[in-house]
């Protein structure tokens, strides 16, 4: 797929207590996999994956917390320029549930874009012994205005739906997004070119990186 | 309990200011069992980034006396000793805050434009706007005061060590190869500034600049490429400077037969030096300057995004991505010596074996400290409502102001504006640093009342901006000021800057050393140094990497996302296809998306 087809790189971050399954939701997404015996989360950075809504294909980069939420130790860069968070617990675990205040909280707090789209999420449906009913779980969302659904990484119930809905309201909040920040960067032959020099957004770091023409030239040139 | 931290690991590190948490990040990297300790509630240490709320908390819990453990008396084996951990070495002095303008948001509307942070501004506005204030393109809005600024609390970021990243630097370097830059977003300063004759200039780093720059004839145009050549082909080893090796830069440049504005801008602008400032620092700073030109930006100066304290997390993070274990708000007692080892550290009734202790200056046992050191950070932080230096466009400016008394030390100036999430449109936040010689605000005095204007705002007198960039005061009304002094040069076309709300502090420089008696395996990471770089931390970390770890790599390249097999995964699982990509395309896709995000 031409690179030109996507409409624009959207990050997603994943919130919420230890073993909720922010992993497990993302690894199904992602690779359509499920691990029952997954331990704690490490080496999970982020994943990227195309999705297509409504006609329009973006590139989701989905966030993992490298488990630093563990001991509430998010790092305030984790949640720079989220455009969407999932904020999940664990059915069968009230205080996953409680902890909900306290992680939007956080978002709120680091959370650099104040219209970020975010999307709770009632993980391992498929479990019995459920302590958190769909209607408080509804109640949380409607009085937060946040998205609300039900999952299971085990059976994949709800995973492709959930983020389906989240970028779909993504799309739809005008100036979450911006598709000039992508497109700049295919330019010409394809190369990498200096898409930040004016741009919201700061430059990254790249080995190959190739400055705007009327930045090359430096004193040295001159010699 | 829910606190509970597993008890064995082989690197503990307490405190996350820079250079511990590259040390972290190293160690985590190279499968060693890390735990990251911090006795604060956020990260960074001396090093952290606060918005303005956080700030002020920060500011009152110095007030509040500190985390002590003098009751604890920890379980101890045969032969084993207790030191308790003290912050005595990380004390903030002097805190004076001020405000300027008014508490309440009772004030008159004035019209600025909106602009965007882009800074394509068009120069006609300037004039367009003295004649017609109530132009159509522009938006009401209110005027800054106290209480506007808590309540946008979050736009603003405020370091506690502001510091740039040559473009070249070690920090540059080690965030490229070992893939952390996908963590962090950055700016390219924009302009170095130096003030000759009393008046502020932009230095021409690139060639269209040194082309457009009128100043400069072209003699010394090429006299100053023939001196810079000298110093970027060798460096301070080549014959060229045989014979200045305990001399002076100045003494070097003053051989040379350089014109005043040569001389001026080599020595206070590339070469960032005073009169005492050696040859060959002189020299090799040079070298670190021309190096780094043309790299990213128009400068060789690079300032991360949301400010520096962004830096130290994105160490944290990858240590954490490879499985390190991070503990904030919590406090280390002390530490188990037995037999010139360090054996545990003991925090929050918990006892944690280890091999080796990364430790922050602020969290040493007196015990084991030889020298506190004699060096003092002076730091002042004012949001303005211009900038010291108004341009066509949104800058972000480095000035280095020599003293002007001998009784002085050189201020290092750095100027963000709204595109670095340093402060709200509008707004403007200058940071000086100096060596500290008495308190912080007497150190920079003669600076600030160069190029700012501190006095309280009269809140009755309406303001009008005359450059969206960078008002949201009149220009009459600093006239008025101006006049009052009878002060200086350019006040009509460029007043002063107004500041709104302005902080002092003394920060300690830290040189301490450990001393004989200091168990081996304890490895002390300083606070922020005066340096305008982090090249200072990133050594320090490999050093202390190394003295672990003699024969494993020091931060290799992490791999990419798209590259990691999750534990557990023994065969990888049949590969992806979606959206009709091969493997090799998806492959590309993550390493563009990499530089993208």
């Amino acid at each position: 797929m031409d690179q030109d087809d996507v409409l624009t790189i959207l990050k997603i971050l994943m919130i919420g207590e230890t073993n909720v399954g922010k992993s497990s939701i993302l690894l199904r997404f992602i690779e359509d996999e499920f691990n029952d015996t997954m331990q704690n989360t490490v080496g999970m950075d982020y994943k990227s994956k195309k999705i297509t809504i409504d006609g329009n294909t973006v590139k989701l980069a989905i966030w993992d917390t490298a488990g630093q939420e563990r001991f509430r130790t998010l790092t305030p860069n984790y949640y720079r320029d989220g455009q969407g968070a999932i904020l999940v617990y664990d059915v069968t675990d009230r205080s996953t549930f409680t902890k909900l205040e306290m992680w939007l909280n956080e978002l709120y707090t680091y959370c650099n874009k104040t219209d970020i789209v975010k999307m709770v999420v009632g993980n391992k449906i498929d479990l019995p012994d459920r302590q958190v009913s769909t209607a408080e779980g509804l109640q949380f969302a409607r009085r937060h205005q946040t998205l609300y659904i039900e999952s299971s990484a085990k059976t994949a119930d709800g995973i492709k739906c959930c983020f389906e809905e989240l970028v779909q309201k993504i799309i739809q909040t005008p100036g979450l997004w911006d598709s000039y920040a992508y497109k700049p960067f295919y330019t010409a032959n394809g190369v990498s070119g200096p898409r930040n020099r004016t741009g919201r957004r700061g430059l990254k770091l790249t080995d190959d990186y190739e400055p705007d023409n009327s930045y090359s030239s430096c004193y040295c040139n001159l010699i | 309990m829910d606190d509970d931290l597993p008890t064995e690991y082989d690197v503990i590190v307490v405190g996350t200011g820079m250079t511990e948490s590259i040390v972290a990040a190293a160690a985590s990297r190279i499968g060693k069992r890390v735990l990251h300790l911090d006795s604060n509630e956020y990260y960074g240490g001396l090093w952290a980034t606060f918005n303005f709320d956080g700030f002020q908390k920060w500011m009152e819990d110095l007030k509040i006396s500190k985390h002590d453990s003098k009751d604890f008396k920890p379980d101890l084996e045969n032969g084993e000793t207790f030191l308790k951990a003290s912050n005595q070495y990380s004390t903030v002095e002097n805190i004076a805050e001020e405000w300027f303008i008014s508490h309440e948001a009772d004030l008159p509307l004035v019209l600025t434009k909106d602009t965007q942070t882009d800074g394509s501004n068009d120069t006609s506005s300037l004039t367009t706007e003295k004649t017609d204030e109530d132009k159509n393109d522009k938006k009401e809005t209110k005027h800054w005061s106290v209480d506007r600024i808590k309540k946008e609390y979050r736009r603003f970021n405020i370091d506690l060590a502001p510091k740039l990243l040559y473009a070249r630097g070690e920090l540059v370097e080690l965030l490229i190869s070992s893939n952390i830059a996908r963590y962090a977003e950055f700016r390219a300063v924009s302009r170095v500034a130096t003030c000759m004759d009393g008046k502020l200039i932009q230095v021409p780093c690139s060639r269209a600049d040194v082309f457009a720059n009128k100043t400069v004839s072209v003699i010394e145009k090429r006299m100053l490429m023939k001196l810079l050549t000298s110093c970027m082909d060798q460096g301070a080893d080549s014959p060229e400077f045989d014979g200045y090796h305990d001399k002076t830069f100045l003494e070097y440049l003053n051989t040379k037969n350089l014109t005043p504005i040569v001389n001026h801008y080599v020595m206070q602008a590339i070469a960032m030096s005073t009169d005492k400032t050696s040859c060959r620092d002189g020299v090799n700073r040079t070298k670190h300057f021309l190096n780094s030109l043309g790299r990213y930006g128009n400068t060789p100066f690079l300032w991360p995004m949301y400010g520096s304290g962004e830096l130290p997390q994105c160490f944290c993070r990858l240590c954490a991505v490879f499985g390190g274990v991070y503990c904030l708000k919590r406090h280390l007692d002390g530490v188990v010596v037995s037999e010139d080892k360090c054996k545990a550290i003991l925090t929050g009734k918990q006892r944690l074996s280890l091999e080796h202790l990364v430790v922050g200056q602020g969290h040493l046992p007196p015990e084991i400290v030889a020298s506190t050191g004699e060096n003092q950070i002076s730091r002042g932080i004012f949001i303005t409502d211009r900038s010291i230096m108004q341009g066509e466009k949104e800058n972000l400016t480095l000035l280095y102001y020599p003293p002007e008394e001998s009784d002085q030390e050189a201020v290092t100036v750095i100027e963000l504006g709204p595109s670095t999430n340093a402060c709200p449109q509008g707004l403007f936040m200058v940071h000086m640093t100096c060596k500290r010689t008495k308190t912080a605000q007497e150190d920079l005095a003669y600076v600030v009342k160069r190029f700012l204007c501190a006095k309280t705002l009269e809140s009755n007198v309406s303001r009008t901006p005359t450059d969206s960039h960078t008002q949201t005061v009149a220009t009459d009304q600093h006239q008025a000021q101006e006049g009052d002094k009878g002060a200086n040069e350019g006040t009509i076309e460029n007043p002063m800057p107004q500041v709104l709300w302005s902080l002092y502090l003394n920060l300690p420089a830290s040189d301490i050393k450990l001393n004989e008696s200091a168990p081996s395996n304890i490895h002390l990471c300083s606070g922020p140094d005066l340096d305008l770089d982090f090249d200072f931390a990133v050594n320090q970390a490999k050093e202390i990497f190394k003295a672990m770890y003699p024969s494993e790599d020091f931060l290799p390249r992490a791999p990419d996302p798209e590259e990691i097999i999750l534990e557990g995964e023994e065969i990888p699982g049949p590969k992806f296809e979606g959206d009709n990509t091969s493997g090799e395309n998806e492959k590309q896709d993550a390493e563009k998306a990499e530089k993208e995000e």
